[in-house]
């Protein structure tokens, strides 16, 4: 029936809209900084110079290149175990009966929707040296030194911890949903057969939220990989590029110190990573 | 979802589920606390006293407006096409669209500055409402698509006997049943229009077009970084979206229910 | 797909039709209500607590009269609202016809926001640049200013480069072409301590490496941090960097950044260990590696939490109690003002050389090719760098040292918090800061090398780098 309808409309007419303006923005864009990528450029001067691949073979010699990739993979796998599974658990709490659902669902969205650019000077106060967890620390005679963003060691810790603060609710929202569509009568009739809620928890809800889980992966190796503000307005990437991503590192290069073409080539290395990461994610749930 | 049933075991849920809150809370006490350093209400007083506050603010609606009308309608119309139409080469385009959802913000800026500057839209709220809409669309269109396609076809075709023509279809079947993923979309849109902060930096340079996520700038000098007033700009600028958030809280948890990835 | 249609149709509701029309609506009903108030706010005079921020309002009446004043954008990052907006207010009172606005931006986003307005060609009419490799580098931004030099010669004489300080227009000069007014200089390379705590405490001032660390000893019992510095902000481990090298062989700083040494030489090798030194042995305080000098460093010298900190000349400006006052409150802090006082960087290296600073020009003054008045910017910039009353307020501000040399700060007018403890030290830093030899503070530093330098000073802080390999980095940049 589906088909017999669809013959009758040319559905292109409704597609082309956001997909003309997407071409001109961003496919646009793309094409701009693959050629760039080629380029020995300042941003100011009237010429540019071609170079062809050299921006690449810099940038596979580059060690900082291949510690952001590094953080990158670290931060993804860190944050996505972390957030999602608080997410997945404050959505089964608050599928429950407890007291207060909206004001704690208020108080773990809030966070999403806040801007990093507000939030920065919030968290480099909490965990300076003489913040609020230092003289919690104190009050409480634990003898804790939170230096952790000054250290190499740790400081991208400390970013991940606020990642998951900032983005927990996202997965929240989106567990929460998966689970409000979740056959309770299926769920009940587990709990007569004696099934303890933490089983029911691993061994029935979790696989019924595959899909939110794949899709909150997809967007998680993307979202690494676009990492920018965070990092940026916190650490600057510091210490040490310890903190760096590409997304920091190509501003660094490009805005800062007017690298343009060698920015555009990191550019072109996160597009291409991006997608193929966004690929193996959505063919890891279809292989299944 | 849990089963709780003895009272011990419903208190110790509830307090569990309050000690997991907690760390979310405490960032905002410390904005919040941090705002009243110093001289307490006078830094807001000081914000206010820039001159700029209700310019920025202004400036934020107009684009955060802008991004969301584009986002909307143009969101609503491919997720259907997508959902509901049969185009040749669907899945190309889909997946096209898709890789516009991997491109981070930073690499835009150079391509569009050397564009808008050549088709004089440079500093103008243009500059900063396309690039956000577009970079916002792929995401929101495959929410849409989603929530669409569990829209059943016999609706569409039932409008269709009755010798509805596609467009009266969208309008008078998809459109209202899809206002809790417009909704959510409406929300999700606002959040990243009005957060942002590298393009109206970049590509808006009159001070009289400034936006809210700009504000602490008048407070970070080269010698002067007066921390106080910087939070207490940044409560102001988040204070409406949190209430927006609340007026439509209930609206975005269905859309994003029924919308909700797969 | 096994959601049903009745779901649906119980989704139909009306209640949300109405909410999501709700905020759109107020979206746009309250665009076009602010954007009254925008324009309204504009045209109202001034609030009482912001006496400067909208100075042009007398300019633009006046200028309705007069019938021919233009409007100016003035972009920078320093000294910052309000004083800028002062700045202009003072300008107008000579120059009533030229309203000029203040954009500001924050140090780290300055060059990534003014070079797309540069590039486009409007927007920008004056702006302010700087020497070498720190933000708003005059040889990267020069390129879209106009050459000053024959104004200048046409306001000072043709001996105006016997009347400006030196500095100021070799680094702005860059292809033979003046591209900028200097403004006023900054010197760093010296401390600043709180003379209160410590003759509170009994402590003596520090000249040495031991006095140094026992002087943060002391204050450490007393729950008080010894010396404060936001190592997470390179440029201010570069001050720290270039003193210690000042202190083991004055001046190879300097020549290993015009190529006349060797960064592998070994002052640069000691002076990375001397550095590390700084942290290995408590000098720092703990996480130093992990704050800002701006703003948590700042804030814990002027709250009164640490009793030392690594800061120039610009510091001066909190020996005035109203700017110090202001300072603090931005700092959490509503205590008193304090006596804050120069000292020299201790003598760490045991060689007896100290008193050494570098200076560059603070920022100058660039007027943009494209400006809409180029006449009127060049009024502006000309006022600001050459006149005796732009200047003689640069000098009374002591945020910078004028480059007017026949300025100086007027200190029969000039009241310092503690005139007692700080008239003394205070003048004889300033002599001795202009006294000098040319040694660029940043000045020589180009970005490659200014990167690589935070990096390896952050490295060997942090001790992921030995002081060998780092100073082999350093000879890596071309």
């Amino acid at each position: 029936m589906n088909k017999k309808l669809s013959i009758r409309n040319n559905g292109m007419v409704w597609i082309a809209p956001a997909f003309l303006f997407l071409l001109i923005i961003i496919y646009y864009s793309i094409f701009y900084t693959f050629n760039l990528s080629t380029m020995d450029w300042d941003g100011l001067s009237p010429t540019m110079k071609r170079i062809g691949a050299d921006n690449y073979t810099k940038m596979f010699a580059d060690k900082v290149f291949w510690k952001a990739i590094r953080n990158t993979i670290v931060y993804f796998v860190i944050t996505f175990v972390i957030q999602n599974f608080l997410g997945f658990v404050f959505a089964a709490i608050l599928h429950s009966d407890v007291k207060l659902p909206t004001v704690h669902k208020c108080i773990i969205f809030i966070p999403t929707i806040l801007a990093p650019a507000t939030m920065a000077p919030v968290f480099r106060l909490m965990f300076s040296p003489q913040g609020m967890l230092q003289k919690f620390f104190n009050t409480v005679h634990i003898p804790i030194t939170v230096d952790w963003l000054s250290k190499p060691q740790t400081a991208l810790y400390v970013l991940m911890a606020i990642v998951v603060w900032e983005f927990t609710g996202m997965s929240f929202i989106l567990y929460y949903a998966a689970m409000s569509q979740i056959d309770k009568e299926m769920l009940e009739a587990a709990q007569i057969d004696g099934a303890g809620n933490i089983r029911i928890l691993i061994t029935m809800i979790f696989p019924l939220c595959k899909g939110t889980t794949v899709s909150l992966a997809m967007l998680g190796v993307i979202g690494a990989l676009k990492t920018f503000d965070i990092p940026y307005l916190i650490t600057t990437g510091g210490p040490d590029h310890a903190t760096e991503f590409l997304g920091t590192y190509i501003y660094r290069q490009g805005i800062r110190q007017s690298h343009l073409g060698y920015a555009a080539a990191l550019s072109v290395m996160l597009l291409v990573m991006a997608v193929v990461g966004a690929f193996l994610t959505n063919k890891a749930n279809k292989g299944e | 979802m849990l089963r709780v049933r003895s009272r011990k075991n419903k208190i110790l849920l509830q307090c569990l589920l309050i000690l997991m809150t907690i760390p979310y809370l405490l960032p905002l006490l410390q904005m919040f606390l941090g705002s009243l350093g110093g001289r307490g209400l006078y830094n807001y007083a000081a914000v206010w006293n820039t001159g700029v506050v209700p310019t920025y603010f202004r400036n934020s609606i107009i684009i955060s407006a802008g991004v969301i009308l584009i986002v909307y309608v143009l969101s609503m119309t491919a997720g259907f096409g997508f959902a509901k139409l049969n185009i040749l080469g669907k899945e190309t385009f889909f997946w096209l669209i898709l890789v516009a959802l991997t491109l981070p913000e930073v690499i835009l800026l150079t391509p569009l500055f050397v564009t808008f500057q050549k088709l004089h839209l440079f500093s103008t709220f243009f500059s900063v409402i396309f690039p956000l809409a577009a970079l916002q669309l792929p995401f929101t269109i495959l929410l849409i698509r989603n929530y669409d396609q569990g829209i059943p076809n016999e609706l569409m075709e039932a409008a269709r006997i009755d010798g509805a023509t596609t467009a009266q279809a969208f309008r008078h079947v998809i459109l209202p049943l899809t206002r809790p993923i417009g909704s959510a979309v409406t929300m999700l849109t606002l959040i990243n229009s009005w957060n942002s902060y590298l393009l109206p930096l970049l590509f808006l340079q009159k001070p009289s077009m400034q936006t809210v996520t700009l504000l602490p700038q008048y407070f970070q000098g080269e010698f002067t970084n007066d921390q106080t007033k910087i939070l207490a700009a940044a409560v102001l600028t988040a204070i409406p979206e949190i209430i927006a958030y609340l007026c439509m809280q209930k609206n975005f948890e269905r859309g994003m229910s029924a919308g909700a990835l797969k | 797909m096994f959601r049903g249609c009745k779901q649906f149709r119980k989704r139909k509701d009306d209640k949300m039709k109405k909410s999501i029309s709700f905020v759109l609506a107020t979206l746009m009903a309250s665009s076009t209500i602010l954007a009254a108030c925008g324009t309204a706010n504009t045209s109202a005079p001034a609030s009482a607590a912001a006496p400067a921020a909208e100075p042009a309002e007398d300019a633009s009446s006046g200028s309705d009269g007069a019938g021919g004043g233009s409007e100016l954008v003035w972009w920078g990052w320093t000294p910052g609202s309000p004083l800028n907006e002062q700045y202009i207010a003072e300008f107008n009172k000579e120059f009533p016809n030229t309203k000029i606005t203040w954009k500001q931006t924050t140090v780290d986003d300055y060059d990534a926001a003014i070079k797309p307005a540069l590039a486009n060609g409007e927007g920008v009419d004056i702006f302010e640049v700087s020497a070498g490799s720190a933000n708003g580098g005059v040889g990267i931004f020069g390129g879209q200013a106009i050459n000053m030099e024959e104004a200048l010669k046409g306001y000072l004489g043709d001996d105006y480069a016997d009347k400006l300080n030196e500095a100021s227009l070799k680094s702005m000069t860059v292809d033979g072409e003046l591209k900028a007014l200097g403004v006023g200089t900054v010197y760093a390379g010296n401390l600043w301590i709180n003379q209160d705590l410590f003759d509170e405490y009994n402590v003596k001032v520090p000249t040495n490496f031991d006095e140094w660390k026992s002087a943060c000893d002391t204050f450490k019992e007393n729950g008080i941090i010894g010396f404060v510095q936001g190592a997470g902000q390179g440029a201010f481990n570069m001050d720290t960097y270039h003193a210690i090298c000042d202190n083991i062989q004055p001046g190879l700083f300097t020549k290993a950044t015009r190529g006349e040494a060797e960064w592998t030489d070994p002052v640069f090798v000691q002076a990375l260990d001397l550095w590390k030194k700084l942290f290995d042995e408590g000098i720092m305080q703990d996480g130093a590696l992990g704050i800002q000098q701006y703003p948590e460093a700042n804030n814990m010298f002027l709250s009164g939490q640490a009793a030392m900190v690594m800061m120039g000349s610009w510091y001066t400006m909190n020996c005035l109690p109203d700017t110090m006052r202001a300072n603090m409150e931005a700092a959490s802090s509503t205590d008193e003002p304090f006596a804050m006082v120069p000292i020299n960087f201790p003598d760490i290296a045991g060689t007896g050389n100290v008193g050494y600073v570098f200076c560059d020009i603070d920022y100058a003054t660039a007027v943009a090719k494209d400006a809409a008045d180029v006449q009127a910017a060049t009024d502006f910039a000309l006022w600001l760098g050459a006149s005796e009353a732009g200047q003689q307020m640069i000098a009374d501000s002591l945020n910078l040292v004028p480059v007017l040399k026949s300025v100086s700060p007027n200190w029969d007018k000039v009241v310092l918090t503690n005139p007692e403890k700080q008239n003394k030290p205070v003048q004889e830093y300033l002599t001795n800061a202009m006294a000098n030899p040319d040694n660029p503070r940043f000045g020589g530093i180009s970005a490659d090398l200014n990167q690589a330098m935070m990096d390896v000073l952050a490295g060997v802080a942090s001790g992921t780098l030995s002081s060998a390999d780092g100073a082999a980095r350093l000879a890596e940049v071309e």
